[in-house]
């Protein structure tokens, strides 16, 4: 399959197994997933527990890489991790050691951009996730939810051109975690990266994501993609309405069976 | 909270009060005599006349500084050597596999034999004094110092090395801006331990025979029966050994300071 011209990231014919040293038979995860991503979307992966969500987006952020088949992004075959590529992991995952700023920092500092332009970038960015005034906290010092904001500056502040997200709000309490969906899609319709999103919250899947990928129960597989038909923005009040919940059932279905 | 700290400060103090007056009661008049154990008193006077060289009570009257400066100089190269090799060292085994197959084991078995188990052989080596002591430094603090500093390369979490190349950190990079920081806390503990050694060490180099040193100002009181000069060089060899052990954790702390200062 040709891909198209705005296609950003696409995985052809994804397998992966682990095998474990003691065992004589591998745990086959990925079987022959097909996943593409036009320039822009926002598209959300679900799966029950265990079905290798988290695997496929490791390959796709060129973490781990796949028994056989070919991931590329922006016309170049993804073999490592790259900046390109930004992922914000469950748990936030900032360097301890440094403060809010030097965190959001860290890639910029990588390429050597200049200092003065490297600082305002910075700012921005922080401000952006509303942590202005925390630019010389610790991430010891900081809650969940504004040391996930910080990761998210750190991804972002480097223009990546898709940003992988898995999981990112399941460990925050409702509020926040209603607060950091709000401020990702201001962020989105801002810079509109690509968004992989992975998520088990179908409807966090529904409120923000263009398109839903179905993930089969392990050796996962896509089983169904379905388009998201609600205009943007979109209300929490979209969350009671029947033709909402028509679709978070047939998703709940699906990932049953 | 405040209350049990304070009541912790007391416990604390019970001992050595207690300590300190035994020995008080012990060295009046009609105790241990004073060729074993001198009083307080005797011990606080030579000390400052360790120091001063105002009363001239000890052939080491005003000598403190010649001999500190020779066991600090000591210490400072035998540490820096084992730090300058312990450190490079344990950051490649703690990481790169190859390294760590070829070295490790190596090291370990080394490792079996005491320190102290290195002084004969050290002295057929270096000679009695400075080459000996500056050996024995090196040698028995480069264990700690490697052991950490491998333990905390190799126990850095994956996560935070796969947020550093998604970041855009090359492997260089990722080694110096990532590893190593995340190593710190293990890697400054087996500092710490290696310069305790470092001391632990001196001692027993400069009791071979080395002209100058706390070491030396011991061996020598012995002979000529100076008892309170041995307790009065241990105290400082104690002092000095708390001393730069603080300097060693404060440099550390301000380093970190520095460089966020630095980046901004
Ligand atoms: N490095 C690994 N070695 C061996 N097995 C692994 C490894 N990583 C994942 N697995 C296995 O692969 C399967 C899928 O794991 P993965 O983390 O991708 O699931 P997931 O869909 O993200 O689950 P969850 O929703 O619970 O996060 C699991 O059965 C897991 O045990
Ligand atoms: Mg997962």
């Amino acid at each position: 399959m040709k891909p198209l011209e705005s296609t950003n990231l696409f995985a052809n014919s994804i397998n992966k197994s682990f095998s474990t040293p003691g065992m004589d038979s591998s745990l086959e995860v990925l079987e022959d997933i097909w996943f593409h991503i036009m320039e822009g979307e926002f598209v959300s992966i679900l799966g029950p527990s265990g079905c290798g969500k988290s695997t496929f987006l490791n390959i796709l952020a060129g973490f781990e890489e796949p028994d056989s088949g070919h991931v590329a992004c922006c016309g170049e075959t993804v073999k490592a991790p790259s900046p390109q590529r930004a992922v914000v992991f469950q748990s936030p995952v900032l360097f301890p050691w440094l403060s809010v700023k030097n965190n959001v920092r860290y890639g910029l500092d990588l390429r050597k951009e200049g200092k003065k332009g490297t600082e305002d970038i910075a700012s921005s960015y922080i401000k952006a996730v509303g942590l202005d005034g925390f630019e010389d906290y610790y991430p010891s010092q900081l809650s969940g939810g504004m040391q996930q904001r910080a990761a998210m500056a750190r991804a972002l502040v480097l223009r990546p051109k898709v940003l992988l997200m898995d999981e990112p709000f399941a460990s925050l309490d409702a509020q926040t975690r209603y607060s950091m969906q709000q401020l990702l899609l201001r962020l989105w319709e801002e810079y509109r990266h690509t968004v992989v999103f992975i998520t088990h919250d179908v409807e966090e899947a529904l409120l923000m994501s263009d398109r839903i990928c179905i993930m089969s129960k392990r050796p996962g597989k896509i089983i169904e993609e379905l388009p998201v038909p609600f205009a943007r923005p979109r209300p929490l009040s979209l969350t009671g309405s029947r033709e909402f919940s028509m679709l978070k059932n047939h998703i709940l279905e699906r990932l049953m069976t | 909270m405040k209350e049990r700290n304070w009541n912790a400060d007391i416990v604390g103090f019970i001992l050595p009060v207690l300590l300190f007056s035994a020995w008080y009661l012990m060295t009046m008049e009609g105790g241990v005599p004073a060729y074993l154990i001198p009083s307080p008193s005797a011990l606080v006077n030579v000390a400052i006349d360790f120091a001063t060289g105002h009363e001239k009570l000890t052939p080491y009257a005003g000598t403190l500084l010649v001999h500190s400066i020779a066991s600090v100089q000591r210490v400072l190269l035998g540490f820096g050597v084992a730090a300058a090799i312990g450190l490079p060292l344990g950051f490649m085994t703690g990481r790169i596999a190859l390294a760590r197959e070829s070295l490790d084991p190596t090291v370990h078995l080394i490792r079996i034999i005491p320190g102290i188990g290195w002084l004969p052989i050290a002295m057929v080596w270096f000679g009695v004094g400075e080459g000996t002591t500056l050996f024995l430094i090196s040698l028995a603090a480069f264990f700690p110092i490697y052991v950490n500093a491998a333990q905390g390369a190799s126990s850095v979490s994956p996560l935070l090395i796969r947020a550093g190349r998604m970041l855009g950190a090359n492997k260089m990079k990722l080694f110096t801006t990532v590893i190593i920081p995340a190593a710190m806390p293990s890697t400054v503990a087996g500092l710490r331990l290696g310069l305790g050694i470092s001391w632990a060490y001196l001692v027993l180099g400069e009791l071979t025979g080395v002209t100058y040193g706390l070491g030396a100002v011991m061996m020598d009181a012995r002979m000529l029966g100076h008892v309170e000069m041995i307790l009065v060089s241990m105290v400082f060899i104690g002092l000095f050994g708390r001393l730069s052990d603080m300097i060693l954790v404060g440099s550390f702390r301000r380093l970190d300071l520095l460089k966020e200062e630095s980046e901004q």
